[in-house]
């Protein structure tokens, strides 16, 4: 989506995966696992074999796509197709971590507000109303320009950003949890809160997590990107798929600057984008295509 | 119905006020200095002029009894002084507010029609290569950052080719239409000025586009998903046994049905078009509260943050309640509780 | 389902037809924009464009402080004297027909021309002069400076006006001509809350007032400002002196360099100057004409041995070891292109007294040896905070990163850290900052400005930066030579001692001009009239279509 959209559907039915036909393994789900698959393959061993260094200028600056630079190279003459593969390094762990903090500081607060009840739960909760009001990239600009700029501060921004989805998101698994009969008559034979936790609301609680992590995956590496793009994100020299976007946005004359960077997002976020749809279906066979 | 209603307009105060709290503080105790758009940089060293500036702008005063003035204020309904326009943050806001809603209602218009499109001949022939090639469409839009896509479609569209007006509103040398709504296009066609509705639709086209693409998908995977489980329940069976042509059958029963889950989607898409109008304006030189918003935050300036703030807030509260009592006219099996 | 298929047919059908209208009534409605460039040449009374990223802080004359205010100011508030287009340097008159300044400096004496008159038709008078002075002086606004040191304005009568100063200045002149000390008609300006008072800067309310209306004698009014988007110019009709061709000028806000080329070539628009060399160069159209102009702006890096954060001794070895280690020519070509010059010191090419000054130049050996010298054999890391801008064409992030590594091949490691312009300004004015890029443009064209800013002279800001606020560092020579110069009425005698400081200022090893960027003028090629003023800008009432 535009500028990260945090998926605020939490009313994800449950279901159980079945063991019958891997109706969820269709082709969209296939070419997106192999998209992720294959930008982690690059990030992991880029350093082996990319053609140049990502920091050094290695040719003439400002050239277009050529067999020597398939991208071309920029302003200061490094080759656009090298720091784009060495992109990947910034932008998949960054969604990563995002996406893991903001689970468990979300949850961690959704279950304290869904156990809680009362005045907590409604304290915790307004406050995941008032962050979700901001729109998220105003959100994330005001954090990184309170903190300045640099991936550590706008990894911090991407979090303040998510974590109520998680947030709300569990604490609804766990009021639906808590009026179920066994539930209720666990907690008449004496059962804790935290047990409560652990074996009835954590277990039920992972499928909608998972399938909206997946999902959100994508969003984040764009928010990363708009970040960036605005100067609010990864500290130059670093090849981050934004700021190189932002590089190419004041010479656009030689488009090839921006060109990679871009269509490197566009296969990260649609791999995550059809990946997560399998990933819905094979959690939750409701909605599975028929 | 009626006190959920009320339950939940007694509680948006309540939100604002924390808003404005959160605002106030996040932009107050950022670590850069305000001074540095009312006084030049030279000028600061000056202890004089930085004083008089401090005064005159009110940041002398120590921060709780700025927040109190500041919240006095507000509900009087004077949002201050912006640091940066040196006019009233709430005429800036009605300024730019039309610019931003003409766009983002174009959008709308472009992303629901398409996507509703979309969604529909997707579902109708599910897993052929037209369900297929209609939802990666919609995604490709969905996974582009805009400002990229509106970088490339104004390289393309303009610089070389030619086809669509550059950024701006209108064009360069053209005067506005007379100021009804703010929104070009419609006051154009109030005073019956079809040639600047035209410059302004033009104008229009390519960012609308970029903006509507990106929410398009969202749209048209609900609309799909839920045509599909629709177009297996027993009515829409019977309405097939019944010997009534598919057309029918998909528009005047399944459709309808189908629509509930996607207004709701509609209303969240709104919120997050006006967050992706933020990059869109800011590329296609739009002025409205999305460019306002960077420029303002780069400048640090205070009452326009909190204006663009506050604004924002509200937009998000109402379209939110908005959407949820539609869905609930819509459909009256749903209790809001 | 088996029908459905044949029912999509009509679907896709339907959208094409819709898509195909919306394009038809958009093509019939909009009309072409694109012959409108190069035919409709001859006529004055099309509206002029200037595509320019705004950077208005106000439109207030007393607190306006801007590039593009200077373009806005001169059009519509004439100052007592003008500058000469031919050379740049030699004043000429305009309000003032005369004027005079006594042998020591501390004394001006202004005739005022009788025809001159405000656009509502008032006559403009000495006590006008006076006010918008004092104006200037009391709103405490960016460019009060100005008018620091004034003793007292009298006026004998309404032609005449004697400024009488504390101190000697020669570059009082100077500040007059620039567009900040525009003459505003203070009936209509007090009317709407304007105040010359002591206390002008807390009861002045007139600033809104500015962003509808000017108040000038200028040859051009405001017509309408709409902020973020465009300033209307509409020509003063009654205007006493020699009246502007052009009707109506328009300045366009266009952010970027890359869309004000694209416009100038469509001509959406007439004239752009903020497009970098680069970019200029791909410029192939009969249409648009090309001029690249030495201009005053210069980037530079600051090294502030005083900074807190500092963790090596940035001692004057080590600050000539950064100097030989940067490649000049590499940076002026990855940011510009090759559309710039060297500069020797912190006073910008064409300045009096730089013309004699030796360039730096790129000696990594010579670089290797300073650092040994000076007690950093290895190198050393260092932080460079800077703000993240994009000025006079040079793009920061793009100029540190060859920075970065030219002195990386010294041993010296750069951390950089692009921040908002805003949070710059806190690090500078606090803890300061060990090293760090920035730019600037002249306000008038004296250079005793850069002396007062650059020097290492007492309550110059760059003095306490290097230094500390309670302990700036001091250069005794130049405190002394700026004074002989501020005294100095001939320019030959001042131009001999702007050298001297300018050799003095190279020795301290502050402030290390990387580049002087040329000034790209791109207009259509009907324009006559088109040049870069320095202390104006660009004059629109010079302009006129063949």
């Amino acid at each position: 989506m535009t500028a990260g959209v945090r998926n605020l559907e939490t009313g994800l039915k449950l279901g159980r995966p079945t063991a019958r036909v891997p109706a969820w393994l269709t082709l969209p789900v296939g070419v997106g696992a192999a998209i992720i698959f294959a930008w982690v393959i690059v990030a992991l061993t880029v350093h082996w074999w990319a053609p140049f260094e990502p920091l050094q200028s290695v040719g003439t600056r400002l050239t277009g796509p050529s067999w020597q630079h398939l991208a071309g190279t920029d302003a200061l003459g490094r080759d656009v197709l090298t720091r784009t593969l060495y992109g990947t390094r910034s932008s998949l762990p960054i969604a990563g971590i995002v996406i893991a903090v903001a689970v468990v500081i979300g949850c961690a607060i959704g279950a304290i507000a869904g156990l809680f009840g009362g005045w907590v739960d409604s304290f915790l909760m307004r406050i995941s109303d008032i962050t979700l009001a901001f729109p998220p990239i105003l959100l994330a600009m005001t954090v990184t320009a309170s903190l300045g700029p640099g991936l550590r501060n706008a990894l911090f921004a991407m979090v303040v950003v998510w974590w109520p989805v998680y947030a709300r998101l569990l604490r609804a698994q766990v009021i639906s949890v808590k009026q179920q009969d066994h539930v209720t008559a666990a907690v008449s034979m004496g059962a804790g809160r935290g047990r409560l936790l652990v074996h009835h609301i954590l277990p039920l609680s992972m499928t909608p997590i998972l399938v909206n992590a997946t999902m959100d995956f994508g969003q984040v590496v764009l928010l990363a990107a708009s970040l960036s793009f605005i100067g609010l994100g990864a500290l130059p020299p670093s090849p981050e798929w934004g700021s190189m976007i932002s590089e190419g946005s004041v010479r656009f004359y030689e488009w090839w600057i921006a060109a990679a960077p871009g269509l490197a997002i566009l296969t990260v976020v649609l791999g995550f984008n059809f990946l997560g749809d399998g990933v819905r279906d094979f959690l939750d066979p409701r909605t599975r295509r028929r | 119905m009626g006190t959920y209603v009320l339950r939940r307009v007694l509680m948006m105060p309540v939100l604002l006020l924390g808003l404005v709290t959160v605002a106030f503080i996040v932009s107050r105790t950022v670590p850069a200095d305000p001074l540095s758009t009312v006084v030049s940089e030279r000028q600061l060293n000056n202890p004089e002029v930085v004083r008089a500036a401090e005064k005159r702008w009110g940041l002398d005063k120590p921060l709780t009894t700025q927040y109190v003035l500041y919240v006095r204020n507000l509900l009087r309904g004077d949002m201050g002084t912006s640091f940066r326009t040196k006019q009233n943050v709430r005429e800036d806001l009605a300024a730019r507010l039309p610019v931003t809603l003409e766009l983002t209602l174009a959008s709308m218009a472009i992303a629901v029609s398409v996507g509703l499109f979309l969604g529909i001949i997707a579902a109708v022939r599910r897993n052929s290569w037209v369900d297929h090639l209609a939802r990666l469409f919609a995604l490709i839009g969905s996974s582009l950052p805009v400002f990229w896509t509106g970088l490339f479609l104004l390289y393309i569209f303009y610089a070389r080719l030619g086809w669509f007006p550059g950024p701006g509103r209108l064009d360069p040398r053209a005067v506005g239409p007379e100021k009804v709504t703010g929104m070009y296009t419609v006051d154009a066609l109030i005073a019956g000025d079809f040639a600047t509705f035209g410059d302004a639709l033009q104008h229009l086209a390519l960012p609308s586009f970029v903006l509507g693409w990106a929410v398009m998908g969202i749209i048209s995977r609900l609309v799909r998903a839920s045509l599909l489980e629709v177009l297996n329940q027993d009515y829409v069976r019977t309405a097939r046994a019944k010997g009534l042509t598919e057309r029918t059958v998909i528009v005047s029963h399944a459709l309808r049905n189908a629509l509930i889950p996607t207004l709701t989607i509609i209303g969240i898409s709104f919120a997050v078009l006006i967050t992706g109008a933020v990059l869109t304006e800011s590329i296609f030189s739009w002025p409205g509260i999305g460019s306002y918003a960077v420029e303002s935050s780069r400048a640090l300036d205070f009452p326009a943050i909190m204006g663009v703030s506050i604004l924002g807030g509200v937009i998000f509260l109402v379209t939110n309640l908005v959407t949820d009592m539609t869905y609930a006219l819509v459909d009256p099996r749903i209790r809001l509780s | 389902m088996n029908d459905g298929k044949v029912k999509t047919g009509r679907y896709v059908a339907a959208l094409v037809v819709a898509v195909a209208v919306v394009a038809a009534i958009t093509a019939a409605c909009g009309g072409d924009d694109d012959d409108s460039g190069g035919s409709g040449g001859g006529n004055n009374d099309r509206p002029l464009v200037i595509a320019r990223d705004m950077d208005i802080n106000s439109m207030d004359p007393s607190r306006a402080y801007c590039d593009t205010c200077q373009i806005y100011l001169t059009a519509t508030y004439d100052t007592l004297i003008g500058l000469d287009p031919k050379d740049n340097k030699t004043f000429v008159a305009r309000v003032a027909e005369k004027w005079e300044g006594n042998a020591d400096r501390t004394q001006y004496t202004f005739r005022l021309n009788k025809k001159a008159k405000f656009a509502d038709g008032t006559p403009l008078e000495a006590k006008d002069v006076k006010w918008s002075f004092e104006r200037l002086a009391n709103v405490k606004g960016s460019a009060a400076y100005f008018m620091d040191g004034i003793t007292s304005i009298e006026t004998p009568d309404a032609q005449t006006v004697i400024v009488k100063l504390a101190a000697s200045d020669s570059s009082f002149l100077a500040k007059v001509n620039a567009s900040y000390a525009g003459i505003i008609n203070s009936k209509v300006a007090t009317a709407n809350g304007a105040s010359n008072a002591k206390d002008a800067d807390t009861t002045d309310k007139a600033e809104p007032w500015f962003l509808k209306n000017s108040a000038g004698s200028g040859p051009y009014t405001l017509a309408s400002y709409t902020e973020g988007a465009e300033i209307r110019l509409a020509r003063n009709e009654s205007y006493w002196g020699d009246k502007p061709a052009l009707k109506e000028v328009i300045i366009k806000q266009v952010k970027d360099a890359v869309t004000q080329r694209q416009q100038v070539e469509t001509g959406d628009a007439d004239i752009a100057m903020q497009i970098d060399p680069d970019t200029a160069k791909k410029i192939k159209n009969k249409n648009v004409t090309i001029k690249e102009v030495p201009s005053f702006n210069f980037v530079y890096i600051a090294l502030s041995p005083g900074a807190k954060d500092n963790k090596v001794d940035l001692n004057p070895k080590i600050r000539e070891a950064v100097r030989a280690a940067v490649d000049y020519d590499g940076i002026i070509q990855v940011t510009l292109g090759g559309g710039g010059k060297k500069q020797a010191a912190p006073i910008p090419n064409g300045f009096l007294g730089t013309k004699n000054l030796a360039l730096p130049k790129r000696d990594t050996a010579k670089a290797k040896q300073l650092l040994k010298d000076g007690g950093q054999p290895n190198g050393f890391e260092i932080d460079a905070i800077y703000p993240n801008v994009n000025v006079y064409g040079v793009d920061f992030n793009t100029m540190m990163q060859k920075i970065q590594a030219d002195l990386g091949e010294v041993g010296i490691k750069l951390k950089l850290q692009p921040v908002e312009f805003t949070v710059w300004v806190e690090k500078i004015r606090g803890d300061g900052i060990p090293m760090t890029a920035v730019y600037f443009a002249p306000d008038h064209t004296d250079p005793i400005q850069y002396v007062q800013y650059f020097g290492m002279v007492p309550g110059a800001p760059w003095a306490s930066r290097a230094g500390s606020k309670d302990k700036p560092i001091v250069n005794q020579a130049e405190v002394d030579l700026s004074a002989k110069a501020l005294a100095a009425s001939s320019d030959e005698e001042r131009e001999k001692l702007y050298e001297s400081i300018g050799k003095e200022m190279i020795a301290d090893a502050i402030i290390l001009p990387i580049v002087n960027p040329n000034l790209v003028l791109a207009y259509r090629s009907d324009l006559e009239g088109m040049h870069y003023s320095a202390c104006c800008n660009l004059e629109v009432q010079r302009l006129k279509r063949k």
